[in-house]
């Protein structure tokens, strides 16, 4: 037994794991691997934002009582002044925090939010210059050095370090948001494309042409007779428009499977039980072709117009939407490989559902080249983002993102602070995902496993 | 090869009808009436009845000049409920509010008697027919204007109503202020108005008790034989002949139609925009071409020396640095009275304009400084990504027999990587080569918008905020065939650099 044993083990070959074997070959790609630790930090600044920069105290005791001002969800603060008696009433979003006597204090890192106008530092003060604190007594002072603004301001007196910082949320959102609604998509596209192409997937005739003809029905009760659920949507919020519209794709989806099911119960007979291909590969490209076709820039510019209020989720679903197609292409190309390996075959010898094969078994082997898409996808979603901010389309007014900061530059080259570091952040990103990108495609492309 | 690029022509057909679908789907699911829009700057109150008759016939004639009071396309799908008249309907906030109502009680006969009533009450209540004596004697004829005026915007208030506790608490208000003017005693106005009132009430009393909901859930197919994009393919004239077009020839015919913005043919804008954008765009993928391609071949020539890896990690920097932060750093640099004032920060020309008489020479003498910046910005990003496709393409190549076999031989190397390599490299260029262009006509918009360059970009960005719909679906079918264009210019040149690949055959 024993002896059996060590001979099974000295014949194992050493356990070969293609997982490990990238993540060693990520890893050996130093600017990659450094661009990931970046980007982790990029991430805890956006995790963060809000205690990071804020213009309300981490902690305050002021007149006796202990506030946490950055992290409550209070409007105000009531209570009794312990010396004179007086009842003393602090609201949150107007109170100026830099000029309350406290006791004991704690600041966020950098002490401005990014929408407070500093009215002392305003049209444009440089991180050089000197910079102007104004006393409850109405005296102008050097600005604290606690209290500098450290990239400056803007022309209202905008902290430009805050708005960094805070955008860092937006813009790294964006990229993960709208590339996981691009993933999705373009996985599942890419998938069915490539695993059945158009000769595998065989339908009866009679389930395959009632699934057609439930598409209109599918548009009708999905999106016809809903419409005015979503437009009432849109007009609410980005996020109510975004349930609404899931509502309207699982009706669109529950439709099509009724059809589907009476289609096989009538499938019956020479000609609508006779088994037909269905040219789902076909179908895709030439989607995904006409799509290329479209001009990205001027889609998502005519479609953030439609939306009737400007909101970062339209943005995100809008660049979602209309960038699967490099992640459906590398994944399509990708599973027509896989389609017939062996252990596809093996599967369906043991007669396990297509969905499950495709699903279970073929896309985790089959996603490692549309990583270094969606990586690259990601790089691209945020200057999509950026630039569309830049010139002032598809976010709302009150949201700061570092394309905005760019274009505030523009007016005046003489706040080169306004211009460098935003631009600065936007590259820096850009650059983090473009080096991972590069680093996947290295570590996962076969020709360079040796 | 005839036979191939004629085959791809004629796929090009379908592709084009779909895009050009897409770009009208869009705009006509935009929000806000277009002629709403357009008036919107006019005195768009409901004051006086003579204006306001003026405004709406005015209203009603370009409604037709544009060809929105067509049903919008062949076919549409809808419900049982809903009719297949409803696009005659012009203002489109009311048509709304009476989809809504329909989707709502699905009984368009009783809708349509409640819409009548509605509308007759709102009639009386804009149009003074007669002067009514009793009542002027009362009241002085200026707050009979306003009562008029109060009364007509409830009642437009109540074409914009469709919840029914609404409805019916809007009926109630003008009931009662009719009753406050009881004092007046009886007059024709109060007296039509009263029973018109109570006609729209009992008429949506029929509405609500009439409801037949299950309607809405039956899908219904209608078909129309002229409408808006049939209009827009074919012009209003004979489809075949172009005879008798009024206000529109048809794209088919060159005519994208009228700008809803400028009120100017959408043609015109296009030619005047395209000429700049067209020309940048050529230039800077010429120099682009022409800088990348030694530069790729002599990385991929002198894998891994100092000029491989520098020009790798400087090419990898530009590639990633965003072109509006590139261009707004240059002209930090070089348009700023601050740094240096060398290059003009904005246009393509001086304000003053080019003197008429320059000779070519001239002109280009004024224009450039204008350019060299947007040039930069154009090209620098392209470079980047063409340089580096092109050191990958030829560092497979040079791996392979052939190249072994010229530097055996002892060729030289140029003669090696620029004769015997970059025709076997070009094929990834080429595919970039493609995507230049829908470039040519979208232009870039951030770019241009960032130099003020009179291109397709502000043209393009001034259509999304004005809502211009012709422009955008112009933009999108142009870009879209241009982009078909640049597939089939990418397939040809193919067959060129590479005589192994053939289409003849499929």
């Amino acid at each position: 037994m024993s002896t059996q044993e060590k001979e099974i083990q000295t014949v194992q070959q050493p356990e070969f794991s293609f997982r490990k074997y990238s993540w060693k070959q990520f890893k050996r790609n130093k600017p990659a691997l450094v661009s990931l630790y970046v980007l982790s930090v990029f991430a805890m600044i956006a995790l963060l934002a809000p205690y990071i920069a804020n213009e309300r105290p981490l902690y305050a005791k002021y007149k006796g009582q202990t506030f946490y001002p950055a992290f409550t969800g209070e409007t105000n603060y009531r209570f009794q002044d312990p010396q004179s008696g007086d009842s003393i009433n602090l609201q949150l979003d107007i109170t100026d925090w830099k000029r309350l006597e406290y006791e004991s204090v704690f600041w966020a890192p950098v002490p401005w939010s990014p929408t407070t106008k500093d009215k002392a530092n305003r049209r444009w003060v440089g991180p050089g210059d000197p910079q102007r604190f104004i006393t409850n007594e109405g005296d102008t002072l050097h600005m604290p050095s606690r209290f500098r603004h450290r990239l400056g301001t803007n022309e209202s007196g905008e902290d430009v370090l805050a708005g960094l910082i805070h955008g860092t949320r937006i813009s790294l959102s964006i990229g993960f948001i709208s590339m996981g609604i691009a993933s999705i998509i373009g996985l599942f596209l890419g998938a069915v494309a490539g695993y059945f192409g158009d000769n595998r997937l065989q339908l009866a005739r009679g389930r395959y042409y009632m699934i057609i003809l439930s598409l209109p029905f599918a548009w009708f009760y999905a999106f016809h007779v809903r419409a005015y659920n979503l437009t009432d949507a849109m007009g609410d919020s980005g996020f109510s428009f975004l349930i609404a519209l899931l509502i309207s794709i699982a009706v669109f989806a529950f439709v099509i499977v009724i059809f589907g099911t009476i289609g096989r119960l009538i499938s019956k007979g020479s000609f609508l039980g006779k088994q037909i291909f269905v040219p789902l590969d076909t179908m895709i490209s030439r989607g995904i072709e006409i799509l290329n076709s479209i001009p990205v820039m001027i889609l998502i510019i005519s479609l953030a117009a439609m939306v009737k209020e400007y909101s970062i989720i339209y943005v995100m679903v809008i660049i979602g939407l209309t960038s699967w197609t490099g992640i459906a292409r590398f994944t399509r190309a990708e599973f027509l490989k896989i389609r017939s390996m062996d252990y596809i075959s093996a599967a369906r010898v043991m007669g396990f559902p297509e969905k499950r094969i495709i699903f279970r078994h073929a896309l985790i082997n089959g996603m490692a080249p549309s990583l270094v898409s969606i990586a690259f996808g990601i790089a691209a979603a945020i200057l999509i983002e950026s630039g569309l901010s830049f010139i002032g389309v598809g976010l709302p007014q009150d949201v700061i993102t570092w394309g905005k900061l760019l274009n505030q530059g523009r007016e005046n080259f003489h706040a080169w602070w306004l211009i460098v570091f935003p631009g600065l952040a936007i590259f820096l990103v850009v650059t983090v995902y473009n080096l991972i990108g590069e680093g996947l495609r290295d570590a996962l492309d076969p020709k360079l496993k040796r | 090869m005839l036979k191939y690029i004629l085959r791809r022509i004629l796929i090009f057909i379908p592709t084009l009808f779909v895009i050009s679908l897409i770009a009208f789907v869009i705009s006509i699911n935009a929000p806000g009436d277009p002629v709403e829009n357009l008036f919107a700057g006019a005195k768009g109150g409901d004051g006086s009845s003579a204006s306001n008759a003026g405004i709406t016939k005015a209203k009603d004639e370009l409604r037709h000049e544009l060809g929105l009071d067509l049903p919008v396309f062949y076919f549409t799908l809808t419900s049982l409920s809903e009719p297949d008249t409803l696009h005659l309907i012009k203002d489109k906030s009311q048509k709304e509010n009476l989809e809504r109502l329909i989707r709502e009680y699905g009984n368009w006969e009783f809708i349509q008697e409640y819409y009548r009533a509605v509308s007759a009450l709102r009639n009386e209540a804009l149009i003074r027919t007669e002067a009514d004596s009793n009542l002027l004697k009362k009241i002085s004829s200026d707050s009979l204007l306003i009562i008029e005026d109060n009364f007509a915007q409830k009642c437009i208030s109540l074409l914009r109503t469709h919840d029914a506790t609404e409805i019916k608490s809007k009926i109630d208000v003008l009931q009662s202020e009719c009753g406050r003017f009881s004092y007046l005693g009886a007059n024709n106005f109060l007296q039509r108005f009263n029973s018109l009132l109570s006609n729209c009430e009992n008429t949506f009393v029929a509405v609500e008790s009439n409801s037949s909901q299950w309607k809405t859930w039956i899908p219904a197919l209608r078909f129309y034989g002229y409408n808006q994009y049939h209009r827009w393919l074919f012009g209003d004239g004979n489809w075949l002949t172009g005879n008798g077009s009024e206000h529109c020839r048809g794209v088919l015919r060159g005519d994208f139609g009228v700008s809803y913005a400028t009120r100017k043919p959408v043609t015109e804008t296009i030619g005047r925009a395209l000429p700049w954008s067209m020309s940048l765009t050529a230039m800077s993928v010429l120099l682009a071409y022409l800088i990348s391609i030694p530069i790729g071949v002599q990385a991929a020539a002198k894998r891994g020396s100092f000029f491989d890896r520098s020009s790798s990690v400087v090419l990898f920097m530009l590639y990633s640095l965003p072109s509006f932060f590139m261009g707004t750093l240059l002209l930090m640099t070089f348009a700023n009275p601050d740094v240096l004032s060398i290059l003009p920060a904005n246009g393509v020309g001086p304000a003053t304009g080019i003197p008429e008489d320059a000779t070519l020479w001239e002109k280009f003498n004024i224009t450039w400084p204008y350019l060299v910046l947007p040039l930069i910005c154009y090209t620098y990003s392209s470079l980047a990504f063409l340089s580096r496709t092109m050191r990958v393409a030829m560092l497979e190549i040079s791996s392979q027999d052939f190249m072994r076999t010229a530097q055996a031989k002892g060729l030289s190397t140029y003669l090696i990587y620029y004769k015997h390599g970059l025709r076997n490299a070009l094929l990834p260029i080429i595919t970039v080569f493609a995507n230049i262009f829908p470039l040519a006509v979208g232009g870039s918009v951030i770019l241009e918008y960032l130099f003020g360059i009179p291109g397709m970009g502000p043209e393009i960005l001034t259509a999304v905020q004005t809502k211009d719909y012709p422009m955008i679906v112009a933009v999108f079918t142009l870009s879209g065939f241009m982009t078909l264009i640049g597939y089939l210019v990418a397939d040809i040149l193919y067959a060129i650099a590479d005589p192994r690949i053939s289409y003849s055959k499929s």
